[in-house]
């Protein structure tokens, strides 16, 4: 058989960044990938503006402090839902090849498996990070003018605002990566998306009323080391060691990025694991 | 060339392969038969380092299909059903594939061109018919060039012109040198495609052998096989006597004669004074040999689970 068009090259064979190349033209090429990014993109940059034309400030003058954190708010509170979007999203991604059979293909190429599973996780967190940093920045820039008509001047340069406005797109990245290790594991659309979202939606609340029926502090300091409750910390304005008097944990920005990237992690080992040694 | 040494896959109780050894020469397309259950596909993925094997092991060029940094450049497979994510197009389906080895895009033009996919290409590959999708996976095993190719049921969906068009793939890329080992449940297909034949039934390798040793060797009786036609079978047979070890009537009046071949049967005719209308000589064919060998296996698994 005719060969020409593989002659020409000289080296023929696997190699990471030409993983992360094929895993970028599966993602882009499924129409489940577009409609997430494009529910998240509507989301972000359309709260926003909504938000930022609607919400006035308090009467009298408005302090730089509630200024910044008006406006810190107004840019992030669509991330409640759009990890919702992105969680879907991650588990997708990986149980998409599960059902229909494309892991046969995915394995036959890669047979080593991990490189192409770290692909994909490449793939995945940087179109997720970049979709949500440029339509939260779209969204700060369409709500930053309309709350200065309001007299709400933030400071954008101030850390302690662009910093929470970047953290929200890591919060939603790691959702992402925590849905596909969820995904990975679980092998099954149906299944991943149940485990992430009552981890993300279900599991808080239960704690929540766990704890204040029981009177028990520890059940409510745990929640606090949960993904949600970690992630929200990564785009709250202005982080106290300590929020209020009744003494319940509250982490700093960095630890609950620790918190949440050793969820990412522990979930990731699991599923890599079995993913390496399971017959598909 | 693929090496099968001892292999054994079990799930849960039931023993899918059990202890299978053969190889596969570069060269020749080897065929894989058995009935449905019998392990074939089992075999082909684990083949692929898709399932793990119980215990024994696989090669394929000298080496585990895991070990390679160039796999399908190695091994092309085409495995049961679609391995296509529904969603995508078969073009990007294959450029995904190629991206991984640094194949060239011109590379899945051509595989495209080759198994006649230009007019679907683009469209996605849950709306394709069986045999589309068949013609896809085989575009994908293509894609490497490799040196050997495993194809589980390839004709299987395909039109007249696509069984055809395997048929002579498959010669084609044996006579290039590679090793080409496909499994049928088609006898016929098998019977004009494949230089060898491994025969598995309940997990075990029932055959292994030249198809035409095989075909032979499965005809029973050990005896050539002739059509006769005559309007006086009492005369002609009570001459040929013991020489024939069966004569079966068939429902159209003619007579299947096991043991003697046509120019004895045409002898004796003519010094019995029998008239013959029809004489011929008929090969056994794959399929009986292949029933012969099975149905013992059928057999003893009745005795074995009585």
């Amino acid at each position: 058989m005719t060969a020409t068009a593989l002659d020409s090259r000289a080296r023929i064979g696997l190699g990471f960044p030409r993983l992360v190349r094929s895993e970028w033209i599966k993602f882009r090429s499924v129409r489940s990938t577009l409609w997430c990014f494009a529910i998240l993109v509507v989301l972000t940059v359309g709260m926003a503006a909504l938000l930022g034309a609607l919400v006035d400030p308090e009467p009298g003058k408005v302090l730089q402090d509630a200024a910044n954190r008006q406006v810190v708010n107004i840019a992030t509170l669509s991330v409640g839902f759009t990890v919702l979007v992105v969680a879907v999203l991650g588990v997708l991604i990986i149980t998409g090849e599960y059902t229909t059979g494309q892991i046969r293909s995915t394995f036959t190429a890669d047979p080593g498996r991990l490189g192409a599973l770290g692909a994909k996780a490449v793939v995945l967190a940087v179109a997720t990070f970049l979709v949500s940093a440029v339509s939260t920045w779209i969204g700060v820039a369409i709500a930053v003018p309309l709350q200065a008509a309001k007299g709400v001047e933030a400071d954008l340069a101030d850390p302690s605002v662009f910093l929470p406005i970047l953290g929200a797109s890591v919060d939603v990245t790691m959702i992402a990566l925590l849905a596909f290790a969820v995904g990975l594991l679980v092998r099954s659309s149906a299944g991943g998306i149940a485990i992430t979202l009552g981890l993300l939606l279900v599991v808080p609340i239960i704690l929540q009323l766990m704890g204040n029926l029981l009177g028990a502090q520890w059940l409510l300091d745990t929640a606090a080391f949960l993904p949600d409750a970690a992630g929200m910390r990564l785009y709250t304005y202005s982080v106290p060691q300590v929020d209020d008097a009744s003494g319940t944990i509250v982490l700093s920005g960095w630890a609950a990025f620790g918190v949440l990237a050793a969820w990412v992690a522990a979930v990731a080992a699991f599923a890599v694991t079995a993913a390496k040694t399971r017959d598909v | 060339m693929i090496e099968i040494e001892h292999l054994s896959k079990r799930y849960g109780s039931k023993l899918a392969v059990d202890d299978v050894s053969f190889v596969v020469r570069p060269g020749s397309v080897t065929g894989f038969l058995g009935p449905n259950g019998a392990g074939k596909s089992t075999t082909m993925r684990m083949i692929m380092g898709l399932d793990r094997p119980t215990s024994g092991r696989a090669t394929v060029n000298g080496q585990p299909y895991t070990s390679f940094r160039d796999p399908l450049r190695q091994v092309g497979a085409l495995l049961e059903a679609k391995a296509v994510h529904s969603g995508r197009s078969a073009y990007n389906h294959l450029l995904g594939l190629a991206a991984t080895h640094g194949i060239p895009k011109a590379r899945v033009h051509e595989v495209i061109e080759l198994t006649g996919l230009e007019s679907v290409a683009k469209k996605r590959v849950g709306g394709f018919s069986l045999g589309m999708g068949q013609r896809l996976g085989i575009a994908a095993a293509l894609i490497g060039d490799p040196k050997t190719l495993i194809l589980d049921e390839p004709v299987n969906g395909l039109d007249p012109d696509g069984v055809v068009w395997v048929r002579q793939l498959a010669r084609r890329l044996a006579a290039d040198g590679r090793t080409v080992f496909l499994s049928s449940h088609l006898m016929s297909e098998m019977a004009q495609t494949a230089d060898r034949v491994v025969v598995l039934g309940r997990g075990r390798v029932l055959a292994d052998a030249p198809i035409d040793e095989f075909v032979s060797g499965g005809s029973g009786g050990g005896g050539k096989r002739t059509l006769v036609r005559t309007p006086h079978p009492d005369q002609l047979f009570t001459a040929l006597g013991s020489a024939a070890s069966s004569i079966t009537p068939r429902e159209d009046g003619a007579f299947e004669v096991v043991g003697p071949d046509a120019q004895q049967i045409g002898t004796l005719a003519a010094q019995t004074g029998a008239v013959l209308h029809e004489l011929t000589p008929m090969g056994a064919s794959l399929e009986e040999a292949y029933m012969a060998l099975t149905k013992d296996d059928v057999e003893y698994r009745a005795e074995a689970t009585r």
